[in-house]
């Protein structure tokens, strides 16, 4: 099996990697350059656990081929708060209680990262729309839903 | 363990060459090919990943009045494209119900066509629109009506070596998509069905194509639901219950986990009259 070289960059870092052609961008973030954050879930991009940015919009990790993000620029849900300095759709997730288990919760946040990047005024149906496929099997959407919503409303008034 | 080769092809002469093997295996989105990967349904191949072939990956709206897709489109822009809201209702909203905001972000229209899936959700509306496939290999191009693509389950007209390069349609803002799942999100449709219909000033139907997803090994087009209307007054309700009973001809359901076949049925019926009247209420009837 012929390994290839890929460059990528990930959260602002560039890496150069040798990877096999059946593996998963997924799995060289968390096993590779240890940013374990984006979480396998299903593996089938059923769930929506993996999902990270490319280019401002959602990718479910789990269904990209590493070789196939060769040249990409990736944001991990590390790659989201400044130091210590959360983003506010994080710090919403926060005071909203909208973390239970914790384990849907970074492709939760990455989502809705890219929901606020088109949508910066999203009405309740449009962020459940949107969230449809990411999966939280502690079944707490209610504060998810008012965490994306306080975070827009602060986003909005700056 | 798994052994997999890679090619990632440039342009379409380089990616038609390296599906010339005998191994080959295409990947664009990845939405399915990584499914089938992680479940060994394919070892031993050599992947072609042609997300590189940017030419096609765009709508246009050609001279001659058709709209054509790049195989390479994902669903995400059909969903935000205001040229098929408007001229093609019925891939519109198939495009906006289509799993998630995620997986329409990777799949493209090529894939979900070329997967064939009975249950692929941008099939019965371009049925439904007479598409038309671009096709390509090594030996050229050639094109070849979206009813004649389907032969089966997983099964299709093309042949080793040959790829779907785009869809081509003509334009119906007359036309309408509706899709029955068990929920919402990420739902595999238990029946879809999507219409197109042209008028003449008297109400009268000229033309009416009716086609389903999820009631036969293919996505089909009901030909004989189609014939029940044609020629006769817009939304006359016993001739929408003659589509209901003409459209049980042309389909030919299962019993699988999500629905039972006589559901299917029934519900091929309701769906047959919502879409036709769902396209034709542009019309102002």
């Amino acid at each position: 099996m012929a390994k290839q070289e890929i460059k990528l960059t990930v959260n602002g870092k560039i890496y150069h990697l040798e990877v096999a052609p059946n593996e998963i961008l997924l799995n060289i973030l968390r096993d590779k350059l240890f940013l374990t954050g984006s979480k396998y879930g299903c593996g089938i991009g059923e769930c929506g656990a993996c999902t990270i940015l490319a280019g401002g919009r959602s990718y479910l990790s789990c269904l990209i081929p590493a070789v196939a993000a060769d040249g990409w620029e990736i944001t991990t849900i590390e790659g989201l708060a400044k130091g210590e300095e959360l983003t506010p759709l994080q710090q919403a997730f926060i005071d909203e209680g909208a973390i239970q288990c914790g384990f849907c919760t970074p492709g939760m946040v990455m989502t809705a990262t890219a929901l606020l990047n088109e949508n910066p005024d999203p009405d309740e149906e449009y962020i459940k729309d949107y969230l449809r496929g990411n999966h939280c099997r502690c079944t707490g959407y209610i504060a998810i839903v008012k965490a994306v919503q306080a975070a827009a409303e602060k986003q909005r008034q700056g | 363990m798994k052994n997999f080769n890679y090619i990632n092809a440039p342009d379409l002469p380089s990616a038609l060459e390296a599906l010339a093997k005998p191994d080959a295996y295409l990947v664009a989105g990845g939405t399915n090919a990584l499914v089938d990967i992680r479940a060994g349904k394919i070892n031993d191949r050599t992947l072609v990943n042609i997300q590189g072939l940017t030419e096609f990956d765009r709508i246009t709206l050609q001279e001659n009045g058709r709209i054509q897709i790049g195989a390479l489109t994902a669903i995400s822009k059909l969903a935000a494209s205001d040229l098929l809201a408007e001229k093609a209702p019925a891939l519109y909203q198939a495009a906006c119900n289509f799993a998630d905001p995620l997986t329409r972000n990777s799949a493209t229209i090529g894939g979900n066509l070329a997967n064939a899936s009975p249950a692929a959700d941008t099939a019965p509306p371009l049925l439904a629109l007479d598409a038309e496939l671009l096709l390509a290999s090594r030996f050229g191009e050639r094109r070849l009506p979206l009813q004649e693509f389907f032969l089966g389950v997983g099964k299709t007209a093309l042949v080793p070596g040959e790829m779907v390069l785009a869809v081509e349609f003509m334009p119906n803002s007359f036309s309408s998509f509706l899709k029955l799942g068990l929920r919402q999100a990420m739902a595999i449709s238990i029946v879809t069905a999507a219409a197109a219909l042209s008028l003449d000033k008297e109400g009268i139907v000229r033309e009416f194509h009716l086609a389903f997803g999820s009631v036969g090994p293919t996505p089909l087009r009901a030909y004989n639901g189609e014939k029940a209307v044609t020629g006769t007054e817009f939304a006359d309700p016993e001739v929408i219950k003659q589509l209901q009973e003409a459209v049980q001809l042309d389909i030919n359901p299962i019993d699988d986990l999500r629905a039972g076949a006589g559901y299917r049925r029934e519900m091929a019926g309701v769906l047959a009259k919502r879409a036709i009247l769902s396209a034709g209420r542009e019309v102002g009837q």
